[in-house]
């Protein structure tokens, strides 16, 4: 029994990560402009790691590989956001058009 | 002859003074050079008859040009035919192909001492080979610093310096909060996770190449958190090339008397120890440790002189 109850929140956890990671995916081949596409590609970078992460951590049993999961966690969440962050400072210091992109179509 | 061979050698005098200073002069009348070339093409091309004797040359040199490409080409693809048709089947016993990858997996634990048996492969069979590579690191270093490196001797003006230290100004890179913060959190478990990697080439998957890059990777990372000052202190041109030619000359020697004592380094003096642990495999430790130093002075160098044009602030 609780090896189902484990498994179905694993799985929901893991669907969902599928999700965002979908979202990511969508947002980077519809978007055109750098900035946007940033944005759309940090939300699988963050959101959709941590729940496919959580979902096996879930999953699995042990402990030494459950706090390797979060390490890994804790590593890209420290990594990932701030390569997003430097790819729009480029953008933001090198592009002199900037304000042309902002404007509400 | 003599004396000026010698001033060359030491440093005394630069071969492209003369040659920097012709430039110079340039320089200043760059755009009416530029002008008079313009002119002077649009005179070739109103002579009557240039066009078509220009024409006919640059006709004559496309159809040569796509000749060659296309004979080159076909020589090519039929050379790789030709081999392939030679090949042996897929699943049929090849001795020449099967023969050492036996040996190597058979026998590389008893006779490298090394649980990783691609450990064993490039820095005990092959370890000419990895020599190889790493002086081809080592030359790639040098030759960037030869067409990239600024010491004030090369510089056309103060502007190129000024130039490189406006834009690292302006993009703030050392100034920048998160990349400190983030910077202070991760190279020290980059740096422990590439020595690592480094001590247990011989044990687990990794070994020089790699750890040296993880390395590098690191010092690039506290680079561009901190600024090149802070590394400056430590890590000067001279640190760096004497690290670099400490590694390769042991290697060098360490190999060769190997090579020199018993053809395939089976019978040197160099215990095995046991094999799983950190001090096994003979001679593949302290090869791997002065490969790893050789890429990691090497990736370090590269990304100094193309942000900067030095190494160490000289």
């Amino acid at each position: 029994m609780t090896g189902w109850i484990r498994f179905f929140i694993s799985a929901v956890f893991i669907v969902t990560g599928l999700v965002s990671f979908a979202a990511g995916v969508i947002g980077n081949c519809r978007f055109g402009y750098v900035m946007n596409r940033v944005h759309a590609g940090g939300i699988g970078d963050t959101q959709g790691l941590f729940f496919i992460v959580m979902g096996l951590a879930v999953g699995e049993g042990s402990v030494m590989d459950i706090l390797k999961l979060i390490l890994l966690v804790v590593f890209l969440w420290n990594t990932s956001p701030v390569s997003s962050h430097f790819l729009s400072q480029v953008e933001y210091y090198t592009n002199p058009n900037l304000y042309d992109h902002m404007k509400r179509k | 002859m003599n004396e000026k061979f010698r001033k060359w050698l030491d440093g005394d005098i630069d071969v492209m003074e003369n040659i920097t200073e012709t430039a110079l002069e340039h320089d200043a009348s760059r755009e009416e050079l530029k002008q008079l070339r313009k002119r002077l093409r649009e005179n070739i091309w109103n002579l009557p008859g240039t066009g078509r004797i220009i024409g006919a040359e640059r006709r004559t040199a496309q159809i040569i040009y796509r000749v060659i490409s296309v004979v080159s080409c076909i020589l090519l693809i039929g050379t790789l035919l030709y081999i392939v048709g030679h090949l042996p089947l897929y699943g049929v016993e090849n001795p020449r192909a099967t023969e050492v990858t036996k040996r190597y997996i058979e026998d590389g634990l008893k006779e490298t001492g090394a649980v990783n048996i691609v450990a064993g492969m490039i820095l005990d069979y092959r370890a000419f080979d990895t020599l190889g590579e790493s002086h081809v690191l080592f030359t790639a270093l040098v030759c960037v610093m030869i067409l990239l490196r600024k010491d004030g001797k090369n510089m056309k003006s103060a502007y190129e310096d000024y130039f490189t230290v406006a834009q690292d100004t302006y993009f703030m890179t050392n100034k920048d909060t998160i990349i400190q913060k983030i910077g202070f959190f991760l190279v020290p478990c980059i740096f422990i996770y590439g020595i690592y990697i480094l001590l247990n080439g011989q044990v687990s998957p990794g070994g020089g190449f790699s750890g040296g890059a993880i390395l590098g990777a690191g010092m690039i990372i506290f680079t561009s958190a901190y600024g090149f000052d802070k590394v400056d202190k430590y890590f000067t041109l001279k640190l760096s090339g004497y690290v670099t030619f400490a590694a390769l000359s042991f290697y060098s020697f360490a190999k060769g008397y190997v090579f020199f004592m018993g053809a395939n380094g089976l019978e040197n003096h160099i215990p095995k120890g046991t094999p799983g642990a950190i001090l096994s495999g003979g001679m593949i430790l302290p090869l791997d440790i002065a490969v790893g130093l050789v890429v990691a002075c090497t990736m370090y160098g590269f990304y100094s002189l193309f942000r900067r044009g030095s190494i160490g602030g000289n």
